[in-house]
């Protein structure tokens, strides 16, 4: 946040119209300022750590860094939205906190400004390096040999998180198998060896 | 690309076939195809040792080059009986050489963990192990019998049997040796004689890829083979 209480937003975006257009919108509103606008993401510099937010067109980024785009950008803990001029999938997404399209009107990039920071604070997407405290819980689940429908069950969540869950944690620890998954819990203490007989 | 260039062929020299892919070596040894070819051709050399050139040629290329879909109309019977023969030299290759030697060496590298990773490295590479073992057993024990049934032409033991049921299940093998590689990587503690790491490492990674390379043999080979001839018993 910047000394007015403004959140800092970096923009990076190739269309000049575009980015012109949407730094217009986003300056216009008291809550948000524009500190940056570029069009190529490596000029970002990462190490700028007061930035809350940035808007990054997908298309700007390498087809295989889009999957992993919070570690390739070295955006941190900073909320992360796509400014999109057409459809991705939906692992390209994922990596994002918010997702602006260039038809939604001005009050709705406001308030999807607003909900990246809240869902950015409520639940940080960590780079793809570091287990977040609810995968690590999910993983000593998984390694006490409950299924899919059980963890779902006890966490309150449907088995497609689950199991995105799991992808996303085999992803970072590079272990696929259940009792490869195991030895990692059981070595960095996530469950108890005694728990297994 | 031309295939035809990058792809091994009869009139070549064996010694350099080997020479271009020095992984084509335990090819050689499972086949007990001996060393000091001098200026022979691979043709020369497979018609010495009694080994169908083109089934050589394929097990070869499929070895060395991914993307290599073999043309399997030129396949008799008999190649089908060698290939389940030098399956199941593979076989004995990984299970009294590779595995061994890797099992050897993790257990002198656990000696060094404390106790709790020794006992959960012990216990991930035993279950491999078995598992492993069982799987080899399986296909030495229900497919390769149920092939030579067909080539036979006899009525199996077990009538239900189809090679549609074959297990790929080499996919999970691997998952877990490339596991155990990423958890020494990462993840044991940094105490340790690093040289016998490196070479545990080294040796995962061999036999993980002669892995993947004996499964290509069974899934483009093998199994498409078996197909056709049930078929023409049917």
């Amino acid at each position: 946040m910047n000394k007015e209480g403004k959140y800092k937003v970096v923009l990076i975006e190739p269309s000049e119209i575009i980015a012109t257009g949407i730094a217009a919108i986003i300056n216009g509103n008291p809550k948000f300022c524009i500190a940056q606008t570029l069009n190529d993401p490596s000029y970002y510099n990462s190490n700028d750590c007061d930035v809350d937010i940035v808007i990054i067109n997908p298309t700007v980024v390498d087809y295989n860094d889009r999957l992993d785009i919070r570690s390739w950008l070295g955006a941190g803990n900073t909320a992360l939205v796509a400014l999109t001029h057409s459809n991705y999938e939906e692992s390209v997404m994922r990596q994002y906190d918010e997702c602006i399209g260039i038809y939604d009107s001005t009050a709705r990039i406001i308030q999807k400004l607003k909900n990246a920071i809240d869902e950015n604070s409520k639940n940080p997407k960590s780079d793809l390096t570091e287990l977040s405290s609810r995968e690590k819980d999910i993983l000593a689940a998984v390694a006490m040999g409950k299924t899919n429908k059980e963890i779902a069950d006890e966490f309150n969540i449907s088995i497609y998180t689950v199991i995105s869950h799991r992808r996303n944690i085999s992803q970072k620890l590079g272990i696929n198998s259940i009792p490869g998954l195991t030895v990692y819990a059981i070595m960095n203490k996530l469950v108890d060896i005694s728990d297994f007989s | 690309m031309n295939l035809n260039n990058t792809i091994y062929n009869k009139r070549m020299k064996m010694a350099e076939l080997v020479a271009s892919d020095i992984s084509l070596l335990s090819i050689l040894q499972r086949l007990n195809i001996t060393l000091g070819f001098g200026e022979a051709t691979v043709a020369e050399v497979c018609a010495q040792h009694n080994i169908s050139t083109d089934l050589f040629l394929m097990i070869c290329n499929i070895y060395s080059f991914r993307d290599y879909q073999p043309q399997i109309d030129t396949l008799t019977d008999d190649d089908i009986r060698n290939i389940t023969t030098y399956l199941r030299a593979s076989h004995k290759y990984y299970s009294t050489i590779c595995f061994p030697a890797l099992h050897n060496n993790i257990h002198k590298m656990v000696k060094e963990l404390d106790d709790v990773s020794r006992r959960l490295i012990d216990k991930f590479y035993d279950d491999y192990d078995n598992e492993v073992n069982n799987h080899f057993q399986y296909e030495e024990e229900i497919v390769f019998p149920y092939i030579e049934n067909l080539l036979n032409n006899r009525q199996s033991d077990n009538s239900e049997y189809n090679i549609s049921l074959f297990e790929h299940n080499h996919g999970n093998v691997n998952e877990k040796l490339n596991d155990l590689s990423n958890i020494i990587i990462k993840y044991l503690n940094k105490d340790y004689t690093s040289q016998l790491r490196f070479e545990i490492l080294s040796e995962i990674h061999l036999i993980g890829n002669d892995l993947l390379k004996h499964s290509n043999i069974e899934n483009k080979l093998l199994v498409p083979l078996v197909e056709k001839i049930e078929q023409r018993n049917e």
